[in-house]
């Protein structure tokens, strides 16, 4: 998931702890190998390239399809998976070498966009030709959700947080006679510094932001959140976004829709009725 | 309006990624906003054997504002009566003395240490202290500090910041702290070694007052303290720690206690007279503070030591030690054991000579004599549901008061002139 990973986990025993760690790491790499798009001949990359065939689909997919189709709508089609090409197009790990890409190419890209072009069943999706699923959005919430569930559902009276790059979940609550876990949100102005701590007995936490990945060019800062109706980064998009919810998934989807609606991601959050951060 | 534009989607969000991640919702509520508020009551009786009894309140209440932020107030009421001793020695034959406020005067069987029983007083404490986390390196602390009794009041103000290096294993702190206290005495203030006026001595009250008015001066003195700290924390391993502090203080006014007296004896041991002792106005004071703490698999242990050295000449060592042992998650028993040992001050004297002359300064207050002195202290304490705890603590206290090298004569031979103090303190605390 190239990001350290950890888990806090509220026990002496250390049997115990070791097999918590050995399903956690299972669970993600099993998520990972699956969905990466850095991984060829993945289920993912079967998709990609399925060139308008019918691929066959598992149940697993079938949910995050499904989960994702809702995040379509419920955005006004902001968060959309098959962003891709248009995410190809922004190259964000070059950093300050990074080109700009020009208008025409962005063009090209967003008519690639559409996750309202691809149809699914339980079973089977089709694609139209050249488009691209990127589960980058949802994948690492959702290995952080999963891996958590299977700890919890095996052991639940031990509370453990899942912390996959600071996305975070604690489904069994820590009780009161011990202190709340401590999770601090990083500082965009100084990174790897905590500017607040949060205390959770259970629920999830999910960051969005730029304070990592975005390119500067002429004293303008693009972030990586783009919006898939523009073609662009978003504009006054917050630093960053931390949102308090019951699973990692819904808090990431929070998060980063609230990055989609730039200088209103305040009181798009507010309106959502969490607990959440912003940066600016 | 922005707020009207955006629908509310967190529950329909909610139901698909229960779906997706297979799991219940659950109501999540930020810890922050219930665990804020954190309440300390306590009662503790202080009760010296046939001296001092106190009683006292303490609450405390503390806030947090956000993650960074804390408010600590403190409040105590206590009430003191009984008996201390003046500072004259026993004789064989009955002494009287004249009260403090000159009405009055109070008997001492012979044989008896001169206890002086008009002690009676009621104190008010409150002190308020917000800390301020700054960066997750920088830590500010300032605070307020106000006590009033009978004759005394003092108010204070502290200020300190903290710096944490090395991923919080290394903590520096600087502190200080001035406090000024205004001293009001009853019967005024007495002149320094102006001898007790009595009664006996005089044939009309009038005359008896106006010798007595001749040894007080009017109104209230004042004192003001100076205190700097710097304190280095480390931590050790994942069990232990280290703590090492210097201290500076630097006091200067009124440092007298005005209802000490010390007895001027002649060749046989009798008194003549019994004189107001006389301190200096300035003192300084180091003292070195070291102390290690530790978890054990099933408890906490602590052992520290303190020199503290002063220009009264006063050098005292305390070793000190807590042992906590956990019988269940929720209960658990502390041993707490404390030794003392003090040199006492350069004017310290059991009493004065008749007919030699006067030092410049004297005091016969056992307190900054030469002593050891002893705490051996159990508690136990309960977790109680809901994060309230409750502890009870039962300590025995002893004081072993010693001779300074004073050559003891004629009748003074006969008696303990460094008798032990022995007391107890009780303490219920519930936190919640």
């Amino acid at each position: 998931m190239a990001s350290p990973c950890e888990l806090l986990i509220a026990s002496f025993d250390k049997v115990i702890a070791s097999e918590i760690l050995a399903v956690a790491v299972k669970e993600a790499r099993r998520i990972e190998a699956k969905y990466s798009r850095f991984i060829t001949h993945n289920p993912l990359w079967q998709i990609n390239n399925s060139d308008t065939n019918p691929v066959a689909i598992d149940e697993e997919t079938y949910r995050l399809l499904t989960f994702a189709q809702q995040c379509f709508e419920l955005s006004d089609g902001r968060f959309d998976i098959t962003a891709g090409p248009l995410m190809q197009l922004w190259r964000f790990e070059d950093g300050n070498q990074a080109k700009l890409p020009d208008n025409g190419a962005i063009q090209a890209a967003k008519a690639l966009v559409d996750f309202s072009a691809v149809t699914f069943s339980t079973s089977t999706m089709v694609m139209p030709t050249k488009m691209n699923l990127d589960l980058g959005g949802i994948a690492k919430e959702y290995a952080v959700d999963s891996a958590a569930n299977l700890i919890a559902n095996r052991w639940p009276t031990v509370s453990v947080l899942v912390n996959f790059g600071g996305d975070i979940a604690c489904p069994v609550a820590r009780d009161n006679q011990n202190p709340p876990w401590q999770v601090g949100i990083e500082n965009p102005d100084d990174l790897d510094k905590a500017s607040a701590v949060l205390q959770i007995r259970q629920g999830a936490l999910a960051t969005s932001g730029d304070t990592r990945r975005f390119i500067e060019r002429d004293g303008k800062r693009y972030g990586h959140i783009i919006d898939p109706n523009t073609g662009f980064p978003v504009e006054h998009a917050p630093r960053s976004v931390t949102v308090l919810a019951q699973n990692c998934v819904m808090a990431g989807m929070l998060s980063t829709m609230a990055m989609l609606e730039g200088s209103n991601a305040e009181s798009f959050l507010n309106a959502q009725g969490v607990y959440f951060k912003v940066y600016r | 309006m922005q707020l009207n534009k955006h629908r509310n989607i967190a529950s329909a969000l909610a139901m698909a990624s229960c779906s997706l991640v297979g799991q219940q919702a659950q109501a999540v509520t930020p810890d922050s906003t219930l665990d804020d508020w954190k309440i300390d009551a306590a009662l503790m009786y202080y009760g010296e054997q046939d001296r001092v009894q106190a009683i006292e309140a303490i609450g405390n209440v503390q806030k947090s504002f956000g993650d960074t932020s804390l408010l600590d107030m403190k409040l105590v009421v206590d009430s003191l009566t009984g008996a201390s001793a003046s500072g004259a020695v026993a004789q064989n034959s009955s002494q009287t003395f004249t009260r403090p406020s000159g009405n009055g005067e109070y008997t001492i069987a012979a044989g008896d240490t001169p206890l002086d029983d008009t002690f009676h007083d009621t104190r008010v404490q409150a002190s308020a202290n917000w800390s301020e986390t700054l960066t997750p390196q920088w830590k500010v602390n300032g605070g307020l500090y106000g006590s009033k009794e009978f004759d005394y009041m003092s108010m204070g103000l502290n200020g300190g910041v903290e710096r944490s290096f090395n991923k919080d294993n290394t903590t520096l702190s600087l502190s200080g702290s001035y406090t000024y206290d205004v001293v009001d005495p009853v019967g005024g203030r007495p002149v320094a070694f102006s001898a007790m006026a009595l009664r006996k001595d005089y044939d009309t009250e009038a005359q008896f007052k106006a010798a007595f008015d001749q040894t007080r001066l009017d109104g209230s003195d004042d004192k003001s303290t100076a205190d700097i700290m710097l304190s280095v924390t480390q931590v050790l391993s994942r069990r232990w720690l280290f703590q090492a502090n210097y201290g500076l203080s630097s006091v200067s006014g009124y440092m007298n206690d005005p209802y000490k007296i010390l007895s001027q004896v002649d060749d046989t041991g009798t008194s003549q007279n019994y004189l107001y002792e006389s301190r200096p106005d300035t003192r300084l004071k180091h003292s070195f503070y070291m102390m290690t703490k530790g978890a054990l698999d099933s408890g906490v242990v602590d052992l520290s030591y303190r020199y503290s050295t002063d220009d009264w000449d006063i050098q005292s060592h305390t070793l000190e030690t807590h042992y906590r042992y956990y019988f269940s998650g929720n209960f658990y028993g502390q041993v707490h054991l404390r030794y003392y040992q003090q040199q006492g001050a350069d004017f310290y004297r059991p009493f004065l000579v008749a007919g030699e002359p006067l030092p410049e300064y004297a005091s016969a207050d056992y307190r900054i004599g030469d002593m050891n002195a002893y705490t051996l202290g159990i508690k136990f304490g309960q977790r109680l549901a809901g994060g309230h705890e409750m502890s009870y603590r039962l300590e025995y206290y002893q004081q072993n008061p010693e001779n300074n090298g004073t050559q003891l004569f004629g009748q003074l031979q006969n008696y303990d002139l460094f008798p032990q103090v022995k007391a107890i303190v009780a303490q219920f605390s519930y936190s919640f």
